[in-house]
């Protein structure tokens, strides 16, 4: 394990490092890292806890350690030290303040302008970095320019040529830091070139791992596991991190949070990794985990917005109206124009059941990002509500196109297409959405349910599906129930009789009780009644009895008719058998 | 969606507009004039005019020429003036410094436009009426430009940079190339008067521009087709009459394949919806006529692009899914086709009907059943094509598409002939749909039947002309292939005509091939399909009258691509595609009746006629059947020399059919050569193309055994032989392949006929006999008979009288339709009738005798039938020698020794064609 105060050392230079350079994201996140290490213990009196983060503790805390800021490589058992870089001298420091202010009042052409003539790696990265943003602006205006008859043109970064032209000289001759390949991969990224921003990106994380821009950029080029094991990455604590992360996109959930956990012992206290833990707990369904942690993180940072819109669909799964309502409210007055405060509040008039204004909101989300993956699903859903098919099947269409491993839109697209009496044709989406979650159990009854249908009537498969399930911990029971019942219709009474004892079992297990039961009941009274089994068909007859209704009748006469053979007694005797 | 919500298109100004707005100002200076500056003659001027008019025409193209494209037309127009007239051009555009240029030009452009009412103006003043061609151009550029934004003013001012730019690259190049343009012009003398200028020609090269550089094949007079390829050095050609055609054309060729490398560039201009759409048929249309030959990465790269451009263009989805169907990429084709469906909801591209007309609530899904079943049926997946299909007749069954519907029957009844289905296994099952159901305790001809007639009834109903047409043709086909039986026949009263009927085929083929006629009266159809989109755009394309018009607001009316398309091209691809097949399956039902020269001349004209608007997969079938045919009646020589031939054209063909011929022409040689190991190569080869599911490729897979079966008879192997062609007949019952039981009973008689078991073959010929009788498989009846009194010969001499009888009644038709082969073997069998007759001398008549042998040993000699031409040459010799004729006795036994030895050792004269 590092130590924590290496770690807090390395960050708390490269946060200066990285807001040096504009990297204004990088530097946050490491910033919020850097508060999520826990204190040394020894330090500090035991009052000053992480939950009073009062401004007092926190200036006290940065007092207490002046002292010992030095930069001293850390010695982790498995970390290869990664000495911080020294920064180079940059020749006309005036210039580049001047650049650095111009830069953060976004005035990025005049940024780049001001630096046009400065050699230093440091002005050549800021340099190049203001002209990439100042192409990326244009673009996006271009885009909205542009807007033709036939949907956005292809409004392209024009800076992208020459940076890729000089970025590419200076890494040939050795004249470019981390910070520059970084951008040269981005760059690169853009291109479409991905091999070669791979490569440049894990160089610049190699030489410099605290850039979680960089991180981040190389995160989204490794869309399969392969690429991923196939990275060169040296030791370091941010490599967990970064891990993490991917592996959470390529849905290994447990591998992530098991990363996610081993990183909690020293940044426990990271609103970060709190919020992925709570990404990966809901991909695995574990909404109550989710919601605990998530009020955890509001009542520490009751202004954060991001990965809110999460919150807001456990809410919306719980049927949370109240609570969804405030957490609406809140991220509304915290930045209204921000996709996920947008995604909240289209959850919330979703759940009051207002689909017209969820869709506008879900719309308005996607117009603040187009590629904002779930407001599609989201708003295919809506359309799903709304009857509006082919609306719907555009959404998840659309956010399929996005990310084709989403299998919540390929499930939306086979159930609308089954909606709109396309049985057949839905299959093929099920499909594709149990290939990137085979494990659960919903999309497998989905799918048989499809089979099941009227229209195709293939039970066999139904019933292959539904096997499927069953092996995937069928919360809901409906997988047992119907295979009893498919088996039960074909004539497969031996098959049915199991799958409605194991039914019975699970209902019994968690108590519930309802006509299932009763049916299961009946049924394997007759069938072992049937085989000669007394015994059981007694037990479950019995069991019948407790409920009123044409069941308990049957059960009465089962029963007679089983004394009968049992002791070849005239009915008539057990006319007067109490009951 | 934003899919739905898009407008149509409008006019935007571009760089190349501005150049025609420049040349517009030079023709009509708002100096009042009689004639301008720079022009030395009215006809000079005049023919600025009329190039400037075919200019503004053709703005509305896709494509838009580049800088230097233009300035190069400009030297062939302006002659003495080019320079001055070029120079101009380029010093205007420089002169556009700034944005506010761009304002106080199209401020400019407002002085040439006369006022609306001023009609009275005199003689030799040049107005530009702001009603002609010319002037609702410049008005409606000058609105265009209104209406920009300030951005958009930015942008077109960008975009004029970067199209002066590269003209400015590429006019190095140009100079060397000049002088070769320049002799050209000297020679002709621009004749102004006698051009014509024809609406129709005018739109031909728009249409010519929009194909891109893929040659168009029109049905137009060649002249007129010669100015769309040169735009205008071929049209001083044409008013000459002149025969200098052939050198032109290539250097405008290089001017019309530059569009080619347009597909991929930047300065791709997007225009109108109906422009694109208009373009993307033209692609799927050569998609399907070229097949893969086309290269699939060039059209996906520019689809690329054109999705970069429009996202929100949905069709390219389709055409990808076009072009991955016809290079057989299984998975990207139906990921595209679902996508596009997906997006589309089946209602975008082809009928444009704005989203409120109702189809967005519930889109049109049903279409993406249809296309996704021809799909699985394309790619050999005859259960789940089934399954597709069902659901789509369900679906428009609910959705109340009739049109779909008769669509969706026929795809199905042309699945279930088609794919052999296995008659025990109920494919129609588990579907519920009321056309179905009643079906599905039939046979699965019965089926086919119904389906065919429903569809046809609906089609008909419809005013669905092609539809008909195919299904017309399918019904002769049926006709053709089945013996029509009651559908419910109860007891003895059923009537049993057991036979089919060849009147009713020809009735259905003829009924088929009335669509010419019936097309000119049908106005609003469009002309451009492919088969596979075809089947769906045809259906879509009723709503186009009116919508087209409203949407297009008058002014438009004759650019819109699809409208012009109809008084242009006289037959439409489709129609003739559909014409063409109905001669092909002429040559196929003669072929079967068992005439050779109409068989031939049917495929023939379809080569000739139809060769290249038909598809590949077509033209190839029509082929094929021309060489199968030399190989019969002219032997193998010409055969594979022909095969080399297709073999070059067809081989790209997705599932091409020329390897299957050439294994089965290597068979048939090496049977006759008796080099029967490798016969079972290529039989073993043979087998081996087929695919491996059951029930699809049947045809092929019958071949093969029959194939093998053949072999295994030639090397002896009787037992062996008899068992595979029972195994073989088994599969045709099972699959009620009819026509095929009766050739594989024949080779049953065969086989027993040489295993020395006569009376064994008997029945198998009588069969077989009775087989061809109710379908009236003529040659095959004839080939049969001889195979009978072979038989007959067989049980002992003492039948060779009723054996001749046979053969002679049989003759004719051998004579006349059959092959070399079967001629000489009924030669051969005819010496060996009078021969083995023991009131037969040979003395008195052995002319009979030599004739006969001679003319079989001729034939077998060009067949290379070594084991015939020595049984021939043997009989030969032994009249010759009872004849006392020693010299003729002693050619013909070496002759025969020849044979023989070439029969035994045939590795030494190993085919050079394969």
């Amino acid at each position: 394990m590092v130590s924590k105060e290496s770690c807090r050392n390395e960050i708390r230079a490269a946060i200066e490092q990285l807001s040096e350079r504009c990297l204004h994201s990088a530097a946050k996140w490491a910033g919020e890292q850097l508060v999520g290490i826990e204190q040394d213990p020894s330090n500090f009196t035991p009052s000053n806890t992480r939950f009073q983060r009062g401004s007092s503790s926190i200036r006290r805390r940065f007092s207490t350690h002046e002292s010992i800021s030095t930069p001293q490589p850390s010695v982790g058992f498995s970390h290869a030290a990664t000495p911080l870089p020294e920064e180079d001298e940059v020749t006309d420091c005036d210039l580049y303040y001047l650049a650095k202010s111009y830069f953060n009042c976004r005035e990025y052409r005049r940024a780049s302008h001001v630096l046009r003539d400065q050699m230093s790696k440091k002005s050549v990265f800021l340099r190049c970095y203001a002209l990439y943003l100042a192409g990326e602006k244009r673009k996006e205006e271009e885009m909205i320019e542009l807007e033709g008859s036939l949907g956005k043109s292809d409004a392209i970064n024009r800076e992208l040529v020459s940076l890729e032209r000089e970025l590419s000289a200076l890494k040939r001759t050795g004249a470019i830091d981390s910070f520059g390949l970084y951008l040269y991969g981005v760059v690169l990224k853009e291109k479409g070139n991905e091999t070669l921003a791979r490569a440049s990106l894990v160089e610049s994380v190699n030489s410099y791992p605290w850039n979680w821009n960089a991180w981040s950029e190389l995160q989204s080029l490794c869309t399969s596991i392969e690429i991923l094991n196939s990275l060169n990455l040296s030791n370091h604590w941010m490599k967990e991190f970064f891990l993490a992360s991917a592996y959470q996109e390529l849905r290994m959930h447990t591998e992530s949070l098991a990363k996610y956990e081993y990183l909690q012992g020293i940044f426990s206290f990271s609103n970060y990794i709190q919020a992925q833990t709570a990404k990966a707990q809901y991909s695995l369904r574990e909404f109550d985990q989710v919601e605990i942690i998530f009020e955890g993180l509001l009542r520490n940072d009751p202004y954060r917005v991001e990965d809110m819109d999460l919150y807001s669909n456990v809410l919306y799964a719980k049927e949370a109206c109240a609570a969804l309502s405030y957490l609406a409210h809140k991220v509304f007055l915290t930045d209204k124009y921000r996709p996920e405060s947008c995604c909240i509040i289209g959850n919330y008039y979703s759940l009051k059941g207002q689909h017209e204004k969820a869709v506008m909101y879900f719309r308005r989300a996607l117009k603040l990002n187009k590629k904002f993956l779930s407001a599609w699903t989201l708003m295919g859903h809506e359309y799903v509500e709304m009857k509006n098919t082919p609306a719907a099947i555009d959404a998840y269409r659309r956010a399929v196109d996005i990310n084709p491993c989403d299998y919540r839109a390929w499930y939306g697209l086979g159930q609308a297409y089954e909606m709109s009496g396309m049985p057949f044709y839905a299959l093929h989406y099920f499909r594709k959405s149990i290939f990137f979650l085979p494990n659960d159990s919903r999309l497998w009854i989905a799918m048989a349910k499809c089979y099941q249908t009227e229209q195709i009537y293939m039970l066999e498969e139904a019933i292959k599906c539904y096997k499927r399930a069953v092996n995937c911990t069928d919360t809901e029971g409906i997988a047992l129930n119907q295979l009893a019942k498919l088996h039960q219709k074909l004539g497969r009474e031996e098959e049915a009789a199991v799958y409605f004892e194991k039914d019975l079992e699970r209902m019994d297990g968690e108590g519930l009780e309802g006509p299932n039961m009763l049916e299961a009941l009946v049924f394997l009274a007759t069938h072992f009644k049937t085989h000669k089994k007394f015994e059981e068909a007694e037990v479950y007859c019995t069991r019948i009895l407790d409920y009123s209704g044409p069941e308990k009748e049957k059960a009465k006469s089962l029963l007679r008719g089983i004394r009968m053979e049992k002791t070849g007694f005239p009915s008539m005797d057990m006319e007067h058998f109490p009951l | 969606m934003a899919g739905l919500t898009r407008t149509a298109g409008a006019f935007a100004v571009t760089p190349h507009k501005i150049s025609v707005c420049i040349l517009l100002q030079l023709y009509a200076p708002s100096a009042q004039m009689s004639l301008p500056f720079p022009f030395s003659s009215v006809s000079q001027h005049n023919r600025l005019g009329l190039y400037l008019l075919s200019l503004t025409k053709s703005c509305d193209d896709i494509f838009e020429p580049k800088l230097e494209d233009l300035i190069n037309q400009l030297r062939e127009v302006g002659e003495d003036m080019d320079a001055w007239l070029t120079d101009h051009l380029t010093n205007r555009f420089s002169s556009l410094t700034s944005p506010d240029d761009l304002l106080n030009f199209f401020n400019d452009m407002r002085g040439i436009l006369g006022s609306l009412d001023s009609v009275a103006a005199q003689d030799d003043q040049i107005i530009l009426d702001p009603n002609s061609i010319l002037g609702m151009f410049v008005r409606r550029c000058i609105l265009a430009f209104n209406l920009l934004s300030f951005e958009g003013v930015c942008h077109l001012f960008t975009s004029i940079e970067v199209y002066c730019r590269e003209a400015h690259s590429s006019s190095a190049q140009y100079d060397a190339s000049n002088d070769n343009l320049e002799s050209l012009i000297q020679h002709d003398q621009m004749d102004m008067e006698k051009y014509i200028m024809d609406k129709a020609t005018e739109e031909i090269k728009l249409q010519k521009n929009a194909s891109g550089s893929i040659p168009f094949h029109l049905h137009t007079p060649e002249a007129l087709f010669k100015v769309t390829e040169g735009l205008l050095v071929t049209r001083k050609e044409k008013s000459r009459a002149s025969t200098k055609k052939i050198e032109a054309t290539p250097i405008t060729r290089a001017s019309s394949s530059t569009a080619d490398d347009n597909l991929v560039d930047e300065s791709l201009f997007l225009r109108t919806n109906y422009q694109i759409q208009g373009f993307l048929m033209e692609q799927a249309d050569a998609i399907e006529t070229h097949g893969s030959s086309l290269s699939s990465s060039s059209i996906e790269s520019f689809l690329q692009k054109l999705q970069n451009l429009a996202p929100e263009l949905h069709r390219v989805h389709f055409l990808r899914y076009l072009n991955k169907l016809h290079s057989d990429d299984y998975f990207a084709a139906l990921d595209n086709l679902l996508r596009y469906f997906d997006y589309s909801a089946g209602t975008e591209g082809f009928d444009l009907v704005p989203p409120s007309a109702g189809c967005s609530m519930n889109g049109r899904y049903e279409i993406a059943l249809l296309c996704l079943g021809m799909m699985h049926f394309r790619f050999g997946h005859p259960n789940l094509a089934l399954e597709v299909l069902t659901e789509a007749v369900r679906v428009s069954q609910q959705v109340s598409n009739d049109t779909c519907l008769a669509y969706t029957l026929a795809a199905m009844s042309n699945l279930l002939s088609e794919m052999g289905i296995a008659s025990t296994t109920s494919v129609l099952g588990s579907s519920y749909s009321p056309v179905t159901s009643t079906a599905s305790s039939l046979s699965v001809q019965q089926r086919v039947y119904i389906l065919l007639k429903e569809s046809l009834r609906r089609a008909d109903s419809l005013k669905l002309r092609r539809l008909v047409a195919s299904n017309h043709l399918a019904m002769a086909k049926f006709e053709l292939m089945h013996v029509q039986r009651p559908l419910l026949s109860f007891g003895p009263k059923a009537s049993m005509r057991h036979k089919t009927c060849p009147v009713s085929v020809c009735k259905e083929i003829r009924l088929g091939a009335h669509l010419l006629s019936d097309f000119s009266a049908e106005s609003s159809t469009m002309t451009i399909d492919g088969t596979l989109s075809s089947v769906w755009l045809k259906d879509l394309q009723k709503p186009w009258g009116q919508p087209v018009l409203s949407q297009e607001s008058g002014s438009r009316k004759s650019s819109t691509f699809f409208q012009f398309c109809d008084h242009l091209v006289s037959i439409p691809g489709s129609v003739s595609q559909i014409i063409g097949a109905s001669y092909l399956l002429r040559a196929t039902s003669w072929e079967l009746y068992g005439s050779a020269p109409m068989a031939r001349m049917n495929t023939l004209v379809y080569a000739t006629l139809f060769g290249d608007s038909s598809s590949s997969s077509d033209a190839e079938l029509a082929y094929l059947k021309l060489i199968q045919h030399l190989a019969l009646y002219k032997g193998y020589k010409d055969a594979f020399a022909a095969l080399k031939i297709a073999e070059e054209k067809f081989l790209t063909v997705s599932k091409s059919k020329v390897l299957l011929l050439k294994l089965q022409l290597l068979h048939e040689h090496a049977l006759h050569r008796g080099n029967l190991k490798l016969a079972q190569r290529m039989c073993n080869e043979l087998g081996g193309l087929a695919s491996t599911t059951m029930g699809v490729d049947m045809e092929q897979k019958v071949e093969a055994s029959l194939r093998e079966a053949r072999t295994l008879l030639a090397a002896k192997q009787y037992s062996q032989a008899a068992k595979v062609a029972h195994s073989l007949f088994c599969t045709c019952h099972k699959f009620s392949l009819q026509i095929e039981k009766a050739s594989v009973l024949l080779l049953l008689a065969e086989i027993h006929k040489k295993s020395g078991n006569a009376v064994l073959g008997l029945p198998y010929a009588l069969a077989s006999i009775s087989f061809c009788q109710s379908f009236n498989l003529d040659l095959l009846k004839a080939s049969a008979t001889l195979t009978l009194a072979e038989l007959w010969l067989g049980l002992g001499s003492n039948h060779a009288k009723r054996a001749l009888d046979l053969l002679h009644g049989a003759f004719p038709m051998i004579l006349g339709h059959g092959g070399l082969e079967l001629r000489a073997r009924a030669y051969i069998f005819e010496a060996n009738c009078y021969l083995s007759n023991p009131s037969f001398s040979v003395s008195t008549d052995s002319d009979t005798v030599l004739d006969s042998l001679r003319q079989a040993s001729d034939e077998l000699q060009a067949l290379e039938y070594h084991e015939l031409a020595a049984e021939a040459l043997y009989l030969m010799a032994m009249v010759y020698d009872k004849l006392g004729q020693i010299e003729e006795r002693e050619e013909a036994a070496t002759m025969f020794k020849k044979h023989i030895t070439a029969l035994e050792n045939p590795q030494n004269e190993e085919p050079n064609m394969a």
